[in-house]
């Protein structure tokens, strides 16, 4: 067996490596943080604003709880499968890890579908952005997190494509552990989503 | 070589407790979704109680999904990351819970008059103290004044303090009842006007006394009055 002293020309690669990728983790750590921030001002603003209807319906008046329960199941599932798939992906095996990365797409892809259809028929019965503060608010708030789940699935899309392409290596792995990490963070932006906007209407 | 084994043996173990702790996670993070669902539709709980309780759920889920999915503290030491996340949601409890505190203490802040009514109203104190807070308590007639066709029925509504008032509008437009004569507005228990929808109802308790006139400020000639006796 080859020794590998300290001053190894190898080792010193790998040490060079693992320092590289903790930083670039970090740097996308921090980028989710101030995401998180942005998501605070929009709750903070929900919360002050989700009684001022000008007489018309209230969020318990327009919101279904069973859509807003199947969204979550979808996104929390979602959040389950994506870690799944980063294990099979550090594993290195490729097609469990585009089976997986494949189930949180779909998954992803039903939960933005429901949203839409939601928006779709708030905007068709006539509570639009502009009808109050309450709408203006949750359509921000909503569709805000509604934009990252749509860039999150692109994302997923194009680096899927190249893993099917050229297969896993240690970049793509990394790719794909920041778009998981994005994942995990847009269901716990959710989570509160569920309960501040959804559940508390009905409070 | 036998290094080598040794390992992958050890990477396939932690894999191993990595998809246990995934499969912990997503069950912990279901139940932590249906029992606060189920207490919102059942009302199990209600009011304040209940916000609190859905609250600390959503918590608990973040936690979760903070140590069983993000594997949050098992990084290389020292935990960066840790420190950033703890700062981040120090600043979100100071911007929500500020502007929440700040926007409360803007509702409940007005005038005595104002005070008074929303202790009333709010909270059901009819008594300070041995004092009448002149406020309305218990179960009052309700009176019921009709929007239709440009017309207001009836016109003259008489009726005593701490009755309720319940202006319906019947057609499909949006009306807006002002207070006072058209231009001029004034206000009645501290509100100038209503905003009530085309086939809605705005119901309204007559706490202070006098005579009032009405009107929809979209259709002056839309107009009544109302007398309020003590």
């Amino acid at each position: 067996m080859m020794q590998t002293p300290n001053n190894h020309p190898l080792k010193h690669h790998i040490d060079h490596e693992v320092e590289a990728n903790d930083r670039v983790m970090f740097g996308f750590w921090v980028y989710l943080m101030t995401d998180l921030l942005m998501f605070a001002v929009l709750f903070a603003t929900y919360a002050v604003l989700h009684g001022n209807t000008l007489g018309g319906e209230t969020g318990r008046e327009l919101f279904s709880l069973p859509l807003a329960l199947t969204e979550t199941i979808l996104l929390l599932t979602s959040s389950f499968t994506v870690g799944i798939a980063m294990v099979m992906a550090r594993e290195g095996k490729k097609a469990q890890t585009l089976l997986w990365f494949g189930i949180t797409f779909a998954l992803g892809l039903a939960f933005l579908g429901l949203e839409l259809k939601e928006f779709a028929e708030f905007i068709h019965e006539g509570h639009t952005m502009q009808s109050n503060a309450f709408l203006s608010s949750f359509f921000v708030l909503v569709g805000t997190h509604g934009l990252h789940i749509t860039s999150g699935l692109l994302w997923m899309a194009i680096t899927l494509v190249v893993v099917m392409k050229r297969g896993l290596n240690q970049h793509l792995v990394r790719k794909l552990s920041m778009l998981s990490l994005f994942w995990h963070f847009l269901d716990i932006v959710w989570i509160f989503i569920f309960t501040i906007v959804y559940l508390r209407a009905f409070v | 070589m036998n290094n080598q084994i040794h390992h992958k043996l050890v990477v396939h173990h932690d894999q191993h407790k990595t998809i246990d702790s995934y499969i912990i996670g997503f069950v912990l993070s279901l139940i932590f979704t249906a029992i606060p669902y189920y207490m919102v539709v059942n009302q199990t709980v209600t009011g304040t109680s209940l916000l609190l309780t859905i609250l600390g759920f959503a918590v608990l889920q973040m936690l979760i999904q903070i140590f069983f999915f993000l594997h949050l503290g098992r990084g290389p030491k020292p935990l960066y990351n840790v420190v950033f996340f703890a700062s981040t949601v120090g600043i979100i409890l100071i911007v929500v819970g500020g502007s929440v505190v700040i926007i409360n203490n803007l509702h409940h802040n007005k005038t005595p008059a104002d005070q008074t009514k929303s202790l009333v109203e709010g909270e059901g104190i009819y008594q300070i103290h041995g004092e009448h807070t002149g406020a309305c308590h218990g179960q009052y007639p309700n009176h019921q004044v009709t929007i239709k066709n440009g017309v207001v029925t009836p016109e003259h509504t008489s009726a005593q303090k701490c009755d309720t008032l319940t202006f319906i509008n019947q057609v499909s437009e949006v009306r807006e009842l002002t207070f006072g004569e058209h231009p001029e507005h004034k206000s009645y228990a501290g509100e100038t006007e209503y905003i009530i929808r085309g086939g809605k109802s705005k119901t309204i308790t007559l706490s202070e006394s006098g005579t009032y006139q009405f009107h929809d400020h979209l259709q002056p000639e839309t107009a009544g009055d109302l007398t309020v006796t003590q």
